[in-house]
């Protein structure tokens, strides 16, 4: 490792470990830290700007006893063997009631919330779009053309739902990020509600598949509904 | 559970947790912005956000970096909701101002100033390490960037910061 290099890695992250031993054998280096560790502490006292006194918002009235929140996460530390049987109790709870001929609609949309949970890096405030080469490993143009002169596209991923691939598309809403999943195999006989912990939504039949849309609460849905339909062409 | 003991619970949790992170939440905010003011409404409305959605935080542990990430996404309405407005830049200027000038010694508001003077995407990553201890990966999966690009924006931020103090 040289100079450049050493002062490089510090300047980016303080916490950085020095495993080469370079500083130890170079004055330069040395006095480089010691000027960085004097810069560090100056921001982190220019930062502690004064709080003012805590002012609670009127909060409004929740009905505690009757919201449902979402399947939980799976624990990273958990042990192997409980995530071997948690997978297997799960897979088989998921095939016995997705089995058969009809889709469980509820089902569906229990699925389709718990979804986004997984996914929570999707939903970013942001105005970057995504590449088109993202967009189009996502939605290949076999399955789905998505207009993307009506919406700003932030997000997309190919995700499995009900074992069907399913293109995952987040756009810029009004009131933040809204998750469309297009689920060309997921028919249903007409609109679904969806309610979550702090977002709404719909799955609603397009052609012979049908698309979720869900975004936060205050997002008014059906103008968001007619764009995103309009902005979607099955070409399966 | 009964509905009201229900609620008591909910609200006692919601309490203890802004108790813990309110500071937290109105620094970054404030170095979000740039104005105390403003900052004060991004919290309220994020107060607000965390209050309607509580249910949705099961564990604990992550209620700082669930809360700030609602801070981040109000300063970004916020923002939003007022683009198509004229912004005022003296005002802007005079909000810096008034946190400049509650500062104790010319040196720390020299700082502070030189701060305020970084490009948001520089800005942001530095307060998010500095004063809030995230690590670098951390950073980058809250502001949706690779490890590698903050690493750069917080070489490039101190190295400003470097430059600026060494003119003063």
């Amino acid at each position: 490792m040289n100079c450049e290099e050493y002062r490089q890695a510090l300047t980016a992250d303080p916490a950085w470990t020095d495993e080469t031993g370079h500083a130890a054998a170079c004055a330069g280096c040395q006095a480089y830290t010691r000027k960085l560790q004097s810069l560090n502490l100056e921001i982190a006292r220019a930062m502690q700007i004064e709080v003012p006194a805590l002012a609670m918002p009127d909060l409004p009235d929740i009905d505690a006893a009757r919201v449902t929140t979402l399947p939980a996460r799976r624990r990273s530390w958990a042990p192997l063997w409980f995530a071997v049987a948690a997978t297997v109790v799960l897979a088989a709870s998921i095939s016995l009631r997705m089995s058969g001929l009809f889709v469980t609609y509820d089902t569906l949309a229990e699925e389709v919330l718990a979804h986004l949970d997984h996914e929570p890096a999707s939903l970013r405030v942001t105005e970057v779009p995504v590449s088109d080469d993202r967009l189009q490993r996502a939605l290949p143009a076999n399955v789905a053309v998505f207009d993307r002169d009506r919406a700003l596209v932030t997000y997309a991923n190919p995700c499995i739902i009900n074992g069907h691939r399913v293109p995952h598309l987040v756009i810029q809403g009004q009131y933040g990020p809204v998750t469309i999943l297009l689920m060309p195999e997921e028919r249903v006989a007409e609109s679904i509600p969806l309610e979550g912990d702090s977002v709404r939504g719909m799955i609603v039949p397009v052609g012979n598949g049908s698309i979720a849309i869900i975004a936060d609460r205050d997002e008014p849905l059906d103008p968001l509904r007619r764009n995103v339909i309009e902005s979607i062409t099955w070409t399966t | 559970m009964t509905s009201s003991s229900a609620e008591g619970e909910r609200r006692r949790r919601f309490d203890n947790l802004v108790s813990v992170y309110h500071a937290d939440m109105f620094r970054y905010a404030a170095w979000l912005c740039r104005d105390r003011s403003i900052a004060e409404d991004v919290v309220q409305e994020a107060l607000l956000r965390a209050w309607k959605s509580l249910d949705s935080l099961r564990n604990e542990s992550a209620a700082k970096h669930w809360l700030l990430t609602i801070v981040r996404r109000e300063n970004a309405r916020y923002f939003e909701r007022r683009r198509l407005e004229t912004v005022d830049i003296d005002s802007l200027t005079a909000a810096q101002a008034a946190i400049l000038a509650e500062t104790p010694d010319e040196a720390l508001a020299d700082m502070r100033r030189a701060i305020f003077e970084l490009d948001d995407d520089y800005r942001e990553p530095l307060v998010l390490q500095v004063l809030m201890g995230y690590s670098t990966q951390e950073i980058g999966r809250m502001m949706g960037l690779k490890q590698g690009a903050v690493l750069t924006r917080l070489h490039r931020a101190r190295h400003k910061l470097m430059d600026r103090m060494a003119n003063e």
